[in-house]
């Protein structure tokens, strides 16, 4: 890392590395990876907290799947989703729903493999969290529902918040999916504009080491923001 | 009126143990005789696996703690991010009672509720009053207590106070306590030994 930031910076810059295509890049991924870890936070809270109330092997295996897999794959799928040569894909299509190099797409494969990060995260902090919280509620006669959102969620903000970051930082590194999901996006406001990790492989490719070098250092730097936010968070 | 006659087995430690009686019972007992075990199975967090519960002659052997109207406080029972006086109304709103103002004075003033601010915040021995409080207030059958009155100051007066508040709500308690002299406040007293069972009176 010390060495692409040395590298990036000093011998092999190249000007293209901090261009506003770069900068546009990183915005993009930015705000889908805060979207995506958003996401994961609204639909995966509930689940977390019950991996970590119900013993549920089979649940908790299939919850890691996406994480587990070639990530390309998790591109192939969502793509096979709204592909016209199936019934459901042909639906979505005719109702405006389309995932091919759109920023639905693009947050969509976020979500999908961020999703068991923040789960993962989020697990261990529900389990430390004293139960006799919630035993009390139920014996007042709360039902689960309204014990898990009046009680546990009220005392979780600072573990949504922790878990949120660390689900962000993995979208924000995510490269297999997106490459085949959302290579750019073709909307607007980002219409034309890959997500970093891409824009830095793309360059690599057409230009050479020097302006991906430069665009990674770039990026570190503001992986590097995020981690130190992520660590103010946790303590 | 409760009446508990249970088995449970939870490695090498065994629990055989009945209980048959109503109104303020106490549950005295060392450190790993059962007690917690036994109030866990009356109020639904462990379920046993021989034996009945009833409560008020109704079967709750397998209903979920929630369906039980049993209240069950330890030493960290409460809502940690309300403020005490949305706590103490908090189990009473949440069933939809409609629980006047006098009685809630009452409660705060018999149980010595004379302070405020969020109950995370608040000292052991405070936010254990506001638990207790708010579970007299939120009127279930029976009231299980594990060890959360030895950390009362003045205890012994407390429990008095206790008594007679769930004795006007027509609330059951049972108590554990490492204090043998705390039994001669209560109606009823057992005692667990290596997880059995034995009434004293």
């Amino acid at each position: 890392m010390f060495l692409l930031l040395y590298e990036g910076f000093g011998p092999l810059r190249d000007s293209l590395g901090y261009s506003n295509e770069v900068f546009r890049a990183i915005e993009l991924t930015l705000i889908s990876s805060a979207v995506a870890a958003t996401l994961s936070a609204l639909l995966f809270t509930p689940l977390a907290y019950y991996f970590a109330r119900n013993k549920n092997s089979l649940g908790e295996a299939l919850s890691d799947i996406p994480a587990s897999i070639p990530h390309p794959i998790i591109g192939v799928a969502i793509l096979v989703i709204v592909s016209p040569l199936t019934p459901f894909g042909r639906f979505l299509l005719s109702i405006g729903i389309n995932f091919f190099n759109t920023f639905l797409g693009l947050i969509t494969a976020l979500t999908i493999v961020s999703a068991p990060i923040y789960v993962n995260s989020m697990h261990p902090f529900f389990q430390s969290m004293n139960i006799a919280h919630e035993n009390y509620a139920l014996g007042m006669g709360v039902s689960k529902f309204r014990t898990f959102y009046a009680v546990v969620l009220p005392n979780s903000g600072r573990g949504i918040l922790t878990a949120s970051l660390i689900a962000m930082s993995r979208a924000m590194s995510e490269f297999g999916s997106i490459s085949i999901v959302a290579y750019y996006v073709l909307q607007q406001p980002f219409y034309g504009v890959n997500p970093a990790p891409v824009l830095i492989y793309q360059y690599y490719t057409y230009y050479g080491l020097g302006a991906a070098v430069t665009a990674s250092a770039v990026m570190i730097l503001v992986s590097i923001a995020l981690m130190v936010l992520l660590r103010l968070v946790k303590h | 009126m409760i009446e508990a006659d249970v088995k449970k087995k939870l490695g090498e430690f065994s629990l055989d143990a009945r209980v048959s009686d109503a109104d303020f019972i106490c549950l005295t007992g060392k450190n790993g005789s059962g007690k917690t075990t036994l109030l866990n199975l009356i109020g639904g967090i462990l379920t046993p696996d021989e034996g009945y519960v009833t409560l008020n002659s109704r079967k709750i052997t397998n209903l979920p703690i929630e369906r039980r109207h049993v209240s069950i406080i330890t030493q960290d029972s409460c809502i940690p991010h309300l403020d005490v006086d949305r706590h103490l109304v908090w189990g009473a709103k949440n069933k939809g009672l409609n629980v006047e103002p006098g009685y809630i004075t009452e409660v705060k003033t018999g149980l010595g509720i004379n302070f405020d601010g969020k109950v995370r915040k608040l000292s052991l021995g405070m936010r254990e009053r506001v638990s207790l409080a708010t579970s007299l207030i939120s009127k279930p059958e029976l009231i299980l207590v594990d060890e959360a009155l030895s950390n009362i100051d003045n205890h012994r007066d407390f429990i008095d106070i206790f008594k007679n508040l769930a004795a006007k709500a027509k609330i059951d308690v049972i108590f554990t306590t490492q204090y043998p002299e705390d039994a001669s406040q209560a109606d009823h007293h057992y005692r667990l030994e290596s997880g059995k069972s034995t009434r004293f009176f």
